[in-house]
C-alpha cells in the first residue's frame, strides 16, 4: 500500500544505502575475524598466511576459562533476576493505571539514558563507601542498574499489546487466578519475557564500562580485552572477541530455534487436541 | 460503515477510560482503597527500590563527594565548593566544549544516516523489517570495545581499509586513525542504534492512510516530510537524539580507542581523576556538572513526550 | 414480538434481581439505585448511549466489579461478593476477548478444561457447538487470528456456551461489525437464544439492534434505568422525550401552554396537541417523522396542525423516502413509502401536517 508513494530509483536508492550501513556494522567484526586467523603477532591486511593457532591458544588457556566463567556468570544472574524484576515492573509500566505511573515510567528511563562510565564510578564511589569489596557480584549488581530498565522497556512492549479482557474472560470462564495466569497471561507475554531474557544476557555479556569498574579483582572478557587493546596487544584479542561475536550469534540463533519451536510445538498441540 | 464503527467502539473506549480515570479522583477514604486495590505500585516498587539502591544512592553519593575538600576521602572532613571553583578556573571548560561538540555532530550524522534507514523499514521494506532488525540488533550485543577495537583493525596503517586501498587503489590512506574524524565515525557506528529504533517507532506512527491522504491532497515529497511525516514521527526522533547525545556526551571508549589522545572528553577526565589522580572529589564535581546539565536536557525533552503512546504502538 | 408473551408466563420469580445497585468510583456516581428484574428465558437488553453506566452495570452483574450499595440476587441469592469464576455466569465481551495464542477448539474447551472435563469428552462438546454455530468441523485447529470477523463472533459465542451458563451476558459484541453481518447475527443470535432456552442479557447502545433481538428493554441514561418494557411498549409509550429521541430520527417542538391548545415557541404557530396533562405549562412535542404528511391535496385542510415551508432535500431510504423541510430556522424530516413519494421538485413551497393523536407530549 505505501508503495505506492515510493517511486521505483527511490527504492533502490534505499535499498543500497540499507547495503551500505550494514557493511558499515560489521565491517569492524570482519576485521577482527581476519586478524584472528592471521599467523603474524601484529595484524597486516592482506593477510600472508591464514592459521588456527589463537584459536587452540584460546581454548586451552586457564585465564580464558576463567574470564569466560565469570562472564557467564554474571550473564546468568542478571538474566534471572532481571526477567522476574523487569517483568513485574513492566506489568506496572504498561498494563496498570495508577497514580504515579508517569513518574514511574521517566524515572525508569533514566538510567539508560545515564553515560555507563560515570554511573560505574559512582558505583565504584558507593561500595567503597557502603564497604562492600568489588568482585564479580557487585558487578551483578551494577549490570542489573543498567539492564533492568531496558529488560522491563522489552516485556512492557509486549504487555502494551495486552488485552486485559483475556484475563477477565477467564477468569468469567471459571479459571482461578493461578489458572488465568498459567493458561493466559504467561503464554500471550512469553514472547516478551523471552526477549527480555534475551537483551538481559546479552547486554550483560557484551557490557564493558559498568564492569570495569564494579568487577575488582574479577574480570570479564570484555574488560580484558580493553585491558590488552590499551596496553600489551596478543592476538588473542581478536580470537576472543571473534569468539565472544560468535557466541552471541549462536545464542541469538538458539533462539530463534526455540521460538520456532516452541510455536510448532504449540500448534502441534493444538493439532493434536483438535 | 467502517467509519461509524470505528467511531463507536472509539465512544465505548471512551466510556471505559473515563470510569477508569475516574476511579482515581476520589475522596480520601476511596483513594485509600484504590491504592491497595492497585497493583502498579506494588509490581514497580521492587524495580523502584533496586534503582533507588543502586541508582539514587550513589549518584546522591557523587553529590556529596563533590563537596568535599580536593584529594579526601572522607565525608566527615567538612564541606566545601573547592572542587567547583578549580573546575572553573582551570581548563576544563576545553573537554567539556569537545564533548558536546562532538555529540552534536554525532547527532547531526545520525539523523542523516538514519532517517532514510528508518524510512526504508517502516514504509518501504516492511516484509524484511524483521530480518533487518535482527541485522541491526546483533552489533549490540557484541561489547562496544571490541567492535571499536575492529576499526583499529580496518582503520590502523596496513589494516583492511587502507591495505585494500593500497592494494586496489594504489591510494595511501594511511592517516586516519587517531584523529577526531576516526572519533566521530566510532560514536555514529556505536549509538547508531539507538538513533535508528526510537526512529523507527516514530515512524511507524505515521498512518499510511494520512500519508495517502495528504497526497491525495496534492502535497509534493518535500511537503509530505515536512507536514506530515516530521511532525507525527517528531516524538520518535526526539527521544533518538536525545538517547544518542547523551550516550555521545559521556562516552570515553571512542575517544580513548580510536582517538588516540588527539581530543580528551570530560568522561576522560572524570575517569582519570578517579584512577590516576586519585581526586575523587573532583571526579565527583565533573560527574555532578555533567549530570546536571544532561540531566536538565532529559527532563526537558521527556516532560514534553507521552511514553504510552510511543511503545503502545511497538 | 408475539413470542414474548408465553415466555413471561413460564416463570414468575426473576432468575436476576437488582435492588437498589449504585456504583460510586470515587465520588462519581456510574450506577444509582437501579431495580430490575430478568426473568428466567428471556432476552433482556439494557439499552443506553456512551456514559450511561451501562458496562458498569453489566461487569456488577458478571463478577467484575463489587457494587458500591444494593443487591445484586441470583435465584434468591445474594450474590455481590461472589467472585466472577465462582459466579454461574459468563460473558461474551465487546473484544470479544479471544485467547491469542490458542485455536479456535482450545478456546471453546476453555471453560471445560479449566473444570477437568476429560479431552475427548471436551473435544465432542466443542465439536458439538462447532455445528451448532455453523462453523466447519477443521476449524476445531485454526487459529482464532485467522479467522473472520463474523467468525470470531461465532466462537465467542460457542465459549460461553460451552461454559453451560445459567445467564449468559454480551456486552456489545456486535459493535465492531459491519452493517450487514451485523443484522444476520443479531437474527442468529436470537434463534440461539430460543434453542438453547437460556436467559440472555445483551447490553448496546442501539435501540434498533435491541428491539431486533428483545423480549424485554430497560433504557438507561446517566446511570438510572429510565424505562423498561417490551419493545412494543418502549416504541409506542416512551415515558420521555430522551426515550423517544433515543429510538431514532424525530422531530422535536418546543411547546408552550396556550389555553387548551398549544403555541409553538419558535414560529409561534398554534398547534392541537395530544390529551394535555395536568398543570402543563411548557414542554416538547415529538413527531416522528412517518406521522407527517403533506398536505397540499383537498384532504388535508381538515389537519388542525399545519405548518408552510421549503422542501430543502430528499433522502432515498431504500423502501422509504425522507424530506428535508425548513420552516423558518427549524428543520423537519418527513417520511414516506416510495410509493407515497412526494411528486414535486426542490424548493417548493409545501405544507405538512399531522394528526394531534399521533404526536407524544413530554413536559420537561
Amino acid at each position: 500500500m505505501s508503495a505506492m508513494s515510493t517511486s521505483r530509483p527511490m527504492k533502490w536508492l534505499l535499498a543500497v544505502w540499507i547495503g551500505t550501513v550494514l557493511v558499515f556494522l560489521y565491517l569492524p567484526m570482519a576485521a577482527i575475524a581476519l586478524a584472528s586467523f592471521s599467523r603474524q603477532r601484529y595484524f597486516r591486511f592482506p593477510i600472508p598466511r591464514f592459521d588456527t593457532r589463537w584459536y587452540e591458544d584460546a581454548f586451552t588457556s586457564l585465564s580464558v576459562r576463567d574470564l569466560l566463567w565469570t562472564s557467564l556468570t554474571v550473564a546468568a544472574i542478571v538474566t534471572v533476576i532481571s526477567v522476574v524484576l523487569a517483568f513485574l515492573g513492566a506489568l506496572a509500566f504498561a498494563r496498570y493505571d495508577w497514580k504515579g505511573r508517569s513518574v514511574y515510567q521517566k524515572l525508569l528511563l533514566l538510567p539508560i539514558f545515564f553515560p555507563q562510565a560515570v554511573l560505574g564510578l559512582a558505583l565504584l564511589l558507593w561500595y567503597s563507601a557502603l564497604g562492600i569489596p568489588t568482585s564479580w557480584m557487585t558487578a551483578v549488581f551494577a549490570h542489573l542498574v543498567w539492564i533492568l530498565p531496558i529488560a522491563t522497556l522489552v516485556i512492557s512492549i509486549q504487555v502494551y499489546g495486552f488485552n486485559p479482557a483475556w484475563e477477565e474472560a477467564a477468569r468469567d470462564l471459571g479459571a482461578s487466578r493461578w489458572q488465568v495466569f498459567r493458561e493466559v497471561t504467561l503464554p500471550i507475554l512469553w514472547p516478551g519475557i523471552f526477549s527480555g531474557a534475551l537483551f538481559s544476557f546479552l547486554l550483560s555479556w557484551g557490557n564493558f564500562p559498568l564492569s570495569l569498574f564494579t568487577t575488582g579483582a574479577d574480570s570479564t572478557i570484555p574488560e580484558w580485552l580493553y585491558s590488552k587493546m590499551v596496553s600489551g596487544y596478543t592476538p588473542l584479542v581478536p580470537t576472543l572477541g571473534t569468539l565472544t561475536v560468535v557466541g552471541a550469534a549462536l545464542l541469538l540463533l538458539g533462539a530463534y530455534t526455540v521460538i520456532m519451536l516452541v510455536r510448532r510445538s504449540r500448534q502441534a498441540r493444538a493439532t493434536a487436541e483438535g | 460503515m467502517a467509519l461509524d464503527t470505528d467511531a463507536r467502539s472509539l465512544e465505548s473506549e471512551l466510556e471505559d477510560s473515563g470510569h477508569a480515570r475516574r476511579a482515581q479522583a476520589g475522596g480520601a477514604a476511596a483513594r485509600l482503597g484504590a491504592w491497595v486495590k492497585q497493583p502498579g505500585p506494588l509490581l514497580g516498587g521492587p524495580l523502584m527500590l533496586f534503582l533507588a539502591l543502586g541508582f539514587v544512592g550513589p549518584l546522591l553519593l557523587v553529590a556529596a563527594f563533590s563537596l568535599i575538600p580536593p584529594k579526601t576521602f572522607d565525608l566527615s572532613g567538612g564541606w566545601t565548593t573547592q572542587n567547583y571553583v578549580d573546575i572553573v578556573t582551570e581548563s576544563y571548560w576545553i573537554s567539556f566544549a569537545w564533548s558536546f561538540g562532538l555529540a552534536a555532530v554525532t547527532v547531526v550524522c545520525l539523523l542523516a544516516v538514519c532517517y532514510p534507514l528508518a524510512y526504508a523499514m517502516t514504509k518501504v521494506f516492511g516484509r524484511a523489517a524483521s530480518l533487518l532488525t535482527l541485522l541491526l540488533v546483533i552489533p549490540l550485543f557484541v561489547s562496544e570495545n571490541i567492535r571499536l577495537f575492529g576499526w583499529v583493525l580496518s582503520l590502523v596503517k596496513g589494516g583492511v581499509l587502507p591495505g585494500a586501498a593500497d592494494l586496489w587503489l594504489g591510494i595511501d590512506i594511511s592517516g586516519l586513525l587517531y584523529t577526531v574524524p576516526a572519533i566521530v565515525l566510532g560514536l555514529v557506528y556505536v549509538y547508531l542504534p539507538f538513533m535508528l529504533f526510537p526512529m523507527v517507532l516514530g515512524l511507524s506512527m505515521v498512518p499510511d492512510r494520512l500519508r495517502e491522504a495528504a497526497i491525495d491532497l496534492g502535497a509534493s515529497r518535500w511537503q509530505l516530510f515536512r507536514e506530515v511525516e516530521l511532525p507525527l514521527a517528531m516524538p520518535g526522533i526526539l527521544i533518538g537524539c536525545l538517547l544518542t547525545f547523551i550516550l555521545a556526551l559521556g562516552s570515553l571508549a571512542e575517544s580513548k580507542i580510536l582517538g588516540g589522545s588527539v581530543v580528551v572528553m570530560i568522561a576522560d577526565d572524570i575517569e582519570s581523576a578517579f584512577t590516576f589522580a586519585q581526586n575523587w572529589p573532583k571526579g565527583a564535581a565533573l560527574s555532578v556538572l555533567l549530570m546536571v546539565l544532561a540531566g536538565g536536557l532529559i527532563f526537558a525533552v521527556l516532560s514534553r513526550l507521552d511514553l504510552d503512546k510511543i511503545l503502545g504502538r511497538g | 414480538m408475539d413470542m414474548a408473551a408465553p415466555r413471561e408466563t413460564q416463570s414468575e420469580s426473576p432468575i436476576l434481581r437488582l435492588q437498589s445497585v449504585d456504583k460510586l468510583f470515587g465520588d462519581f456516581v456510574a450506577v444509582e439505585r437501579v431495580d430490575l428484574d430478568i426473568r428466567e428465558g428471556e432476552f433482556f437488553t439494557i439499552v443506553g448511549p456512551s456514559g450511561s453506566g451501562k458496562t458498569t452495570l453489566i461487569r456488577m452483574l458478571v463478577g467484575m466489579d463489587k457494587p458500591s450499595g444494593g443487591d445484586i440476587l441470583l435465584r434468591g441469592r445474594r450474590i455481590n461478593d461472589v467472585p466472577a469464576n465462582k459466579r454461574p455466569t459468563c460473558m461474551v465481551f465487546q473484544s470479544l476477548a479471544l485467547f491469542p495464542h490458542k485455536s479456535v477448539g482450545q478456546n471453546i474447551e476453555f471453560p471445560l478444561k479449566i473444570r477437568g472435563v476429560p479431552p475427548a469428552e471436551r473435544r465432542e462438546r466443542a465439536e458439538q457447538l462447532l455445528r451448532q454455530l455453523h462453523l466447519p468441523l477443521d476449524y476445531h485447529r485454526k487459529p482464532v487470528g485467522q479467522c473472520s470477523g463474523g467468525e470470531q463472533q461465532r466462537v465467542a459465542l460457542a465459549r460461553a456456551l460451552a461454559f453451560d451458563p445459567e445467564i449468559l451476558f454480551f456486552d456489545e459484541p456486535l459493535s465492531a461489525i459491519d452493517y450487514r453481518l451485523r443484522k444476520a447475527l443479531e437474527k442468529e443470535l436470537k434463534d440461539i437464544h430460543r434453542e438453547t432456552g437460556k436467559t440472555f442479557v445483551y447490553i448496546t447502545h442501539s435501540l434498533e439492534e435491541a428491539m431486533v433481538m428483545s423480549d424485554r428493554i430497560a433504557i438507561m441514561r446517566g446511570g438510572r434505568i429510565v424505562q423498561v418494557g417490551t419493545p412494543d411498549e418502549i416504541y409506542n409509550r416512551p415515558r420521555n422525550r430522551f426515550v423517544s429521541e433515543f429510538m431514532g430520527e424525530v422531530n422535536v417542538i418546543e411547546v408552550e401552554r396556550a389555553g387548551e391548545r398549544l403555541r409553538d415557541t419558535a414560529t409561534g404557530t398554534e398547534l392541537v396537541g395530544p390529551h394535555l396533562p395536568e398543570g402543563f405549562r411548557h414542554g416538547f412535542l415529538v413527531v416522528r417523522p412517518e406521522t407527517f404528511r403533506f398536505l397540499d391535496g383537498a384532504g388535508g385542510a381538515a389537519t388542525p396542525n399545519r405548518l408552510e415551508g421549503t422542501l430543502y432535500n430528499e433522502y432515498s431510504l431504500g423502501s422509504r423516502l425522507q424530506y428535508q423541510v425548513r420552516v423558518g430556522a427549524s428543520v423537519f424530516l418527513v417520511e414516506k413509502l416510495r410509493e407515497q413519494r412526494y411528486l414535486g421538485q426542490l424548493d417548493d413551497r409545501v405544507t405538512i401536517g399531522w394528526d394531534p393523536a399521533e404526536a407524544m407530549l413530554f413536559e420537561e
